[in-house]
């Protein structure tokens, strides 16, 4: 009953408490947005680094390597020579290399030249046809398969680069032989085959152009001299010799090797090695001002709805003592009004809360469909983090007991008789 | 029915309210009058439990109400006094029906709707049940107030200036429900007043100087 008359009271004055609902609504709606997203990308981004101590590649940014080689979001930093990675990558550290050669793409999704260890990294497994094993057999990822509806035995041709606009190799059509499960990382969204497809498609004159600096793939300026050579379409195979590569990820045996390697390698090599785990940490905590900006921003908004329902009660109070003395008088005790005042504040409080959570999830349903065009990055709104938001809920209340706390001391403290009077 | 003896209140120390002893029988009326100032509606509020006297004793139903701790004076209050004030006050967001339900809520634990119904219409008001209190003229408020006194069943009823907001054929309408219905109930109906309209109805009467 006394729940009953709370909730009548705040509809009573509905301008009142929209506007509180509304603050909290949308402190809390940034916050639960802030609070999923961050930990979605986290979970995405370290996933995506299981198995994987170092990247190998051009020198240049290490981050870049990272993001390029690992998450498929930056361009590369530039060819590295297989023969020279090779010396490295069947190093008694190693327990597993991974070499990556980036070639084209497929309506944006980038074809990437590995072998079938990238699968098994991924815990990826092949749940259509098999792993491509000719040249110019591909494994797609499954959000391709079911973006681009994409069948076993399709053939399709790549575009040059990152730009799905780029020039289209026409000499040889990909041939999709087999599809990949789900596995809710980068995988998804690649079309995998192997490296010599990659070298084959852009096959010219490795050998002369390895020395003439030619820029790499996905940078202004490479050149592709196409058609020059294609009288011999011979199967290129991975013993052709001086060809190049993109980057190679390595997973150590010796875990020695994760400390050591990146000094030795970029005192003896044209190339560098970086450490996903650093270079994502570093990224995080660039991530992480903008993060804390915006959480200040809606922990201020929280601020500003306890400070407008304390406002709002207390001038409903100023209004309502006569009400306060007449439920006294038909027999309330003190401690009633004092529930009264909580409960109304606090179902102010779970109603923004409420709303907030709901309106968090559409930000991110619509978040995810934004970062899915543009990052191949999905995020899920029904994901539901008990902790953190179980955290929020109770200082949402804490904020609703906060607000009210004064308005029901008073309304305890209330003398009946000397309202009666004087009203 | 109510008795006091020897009620003394003060609310600073020089000034000291000696209000004379009292007895009324359910079912009949006392009326209490004297000029502005006498002390008229603090000795209704102390009737009414609403203060508390420097010393003396009330006896509503054979129970000294200042023995009362104040949870119980609540409850006791609740059940067992029906007040009626000059200005009547509402819970404004309930529905004139709510607003009698919530009275016997709060002295008893139940919505007694089936009572509320019969006293609103006993009082004519039964079509206005579902508006609310500020929907209603002046003299339907009083009758409502009256209406929300009545709920429980009190032994005393209690009506401060219950008249002087209204009209006369208001004020002989309230006055006649009043008597009426404290009969009817079987409750000690006191009325605190300077309302000579009513002062010449009534002969038993007490008034504070």
């Amino acid at each position: 009953m006394i729940t009953k008359l709370a909730w009548k009271n705040i509809w009573f004055k509905p301008l009142n408490t929209i506007l509180s609902v509304i603050l909290l609504t949308s402190s809390v709606a940034i916050i639960t947005t802030l609070i999923l997203v961050e930990k979605q990308f986290e979970e995405k981004f370290t996933k995506n680094i299981d198995g994987v101590d170092l990247v190998m590649g051009a020198q240049g940014s290490p981050l870049q390597l990272i993001l390029s080689s690992v998450y498929h979001v930056d361009a590369p930093t530039g060819n590295i020579s297989y023969d020279s990675a090779k010396v490295w990558m069947q190093h008694p550290f190693v327990e597993k290399a991974i070499p990556l050669a980036f070639g084209d793409n497929y309506r944006g999704f980038k074809i990437l030249g590995t072998t079938a260890d990238y699968l098994d990294k991924y815990e990826a497994k092949i749940v259509e046809g098999k792993i491509f094993e000719k040249n110019f057999e591909v494994v797609i990822g499954s959000d391709i398969a079911q973006k681009l509806s994409l069948k076993i035995g399709d053939e399709f041709f790549g575009s040059h680069g990152d730009a799905a606009e780029g020039h289209v190799h026409e000499e040889y059509a990909y041939k999709v032989v087999g599809i990949a499960a789900p596995s809710g990382k980068v995988v998804d969204n690649l079309i995998l085959c192997t490296i010599p497809s990659v070298w084959q498609m852009h096959a010219d004159h490795g050998h002369q152009e390895a020395e003439t600096e030619n820029p790499a793939h996905g940078e202004e300026g490479h050149i592709h001299v196409e058609g020059d050579d294609h009288n011999h379409h011979h199967e290129v195979t991975i013993d052709e010799p001086g060809m190049e590569i993109t980057a190679v990820l390595l997973k150590f045996r010796n875990k020695m090797g994760i400390v050591t390697w990146p000094r030795i390698i970029a005192q003896n090599t044209k190339m560098q090695v970086a450490s996903p785990a650093l270079e994502v940490n570093r990224l995080f905590s660039l991530f992480g001002i903008g993060i804390q900006a915006l959480q200040y921003l809606a922990y201020g908004i929280m601020l500003i709805s306890g400070i407008s329902i304390f406002i709002a009660l207390y001038n409903t109070l100023k209004e309502r003592k006569n009400e306060f003395a007449l439920l006294r008088v038909n027999g309330a005790k003190r401690i009633q009004l004092t529930q009264l005042v909580l409960i109304e504040s606090l179902l102010l409080c779970i109603v923004g809360f409420i709303f907030g959570t709901i309106l968090g999830r559409v930000a991110i349903l619509w978040i995810s469909s934004t970062a899915e065009q543009d990052f191949k990055m999905s995020f899920n709104p029904y994901e539901f983090l008990w902790e953190k938001e179980g955290v929020l809920f109770l200082l949402t209340v804490g904020v609703g007991i906060v607000a009210a706390l004064l308005p029901a001391i008073k309304a305890y403290k209330l003398n009946i008789s000397k309202t009666l009077a004087n009203a | 029915m109510i008795t006091t003896k020897n009620i003394k209140f003060s609310y600073q120390k020089q000034q000291e309210f000696i209000f004379p002893d009292l007895y009324c029988e359910a079912g009949s009326t006392l009326l209490i009058t004297g000029d502005s100032g006498k002390g008229k509606t603090t000795y209704l509020h102390i009737l009414g439990g609403l203060l508390k006297p420097k010393s003396g004793s009330i006896e509503i139903d054979k129970q000294n109400m200042l023995e009362l701790s104040e949870g119980k004076l609540d409850k006791f209050r609740g059940k067992n006094i029906g007040l009626v004030l000059q200005k009547s006050h509402f819970i404004s967001a309930l529905t004139v029906l709510e607003n009698l339900e919530m009275a016997s809520w709060l002295a008893t634990g139940e919505k007694n709707t089936t009572r509320a119904k019969k006293l609103l219409d006993q009082l004519d008001i039964v079509n206005q049940a579902n508006k609310l209190p500020s929907q209603l003229s002046i003299g339907q408020q009083q009758r409502v107030s009256i209406a929300r006194a009545l709920m429980n069943e009190p032994k005393v009823l209690l009506a401060d200036e219950p008249t002087s907001s209204l009209d006369d054929k208001n004020a002989e309408k309230v006055i006649e429900l009043l008597t009426s219905l404290s009969k009817e109930y079987k409750a000690a109906l006191l009325i605190v007043t300077h309302d000579s309209r009513i002062k010449e109805k009534f002969s038993n009467k007490i008034t504070l100087i």
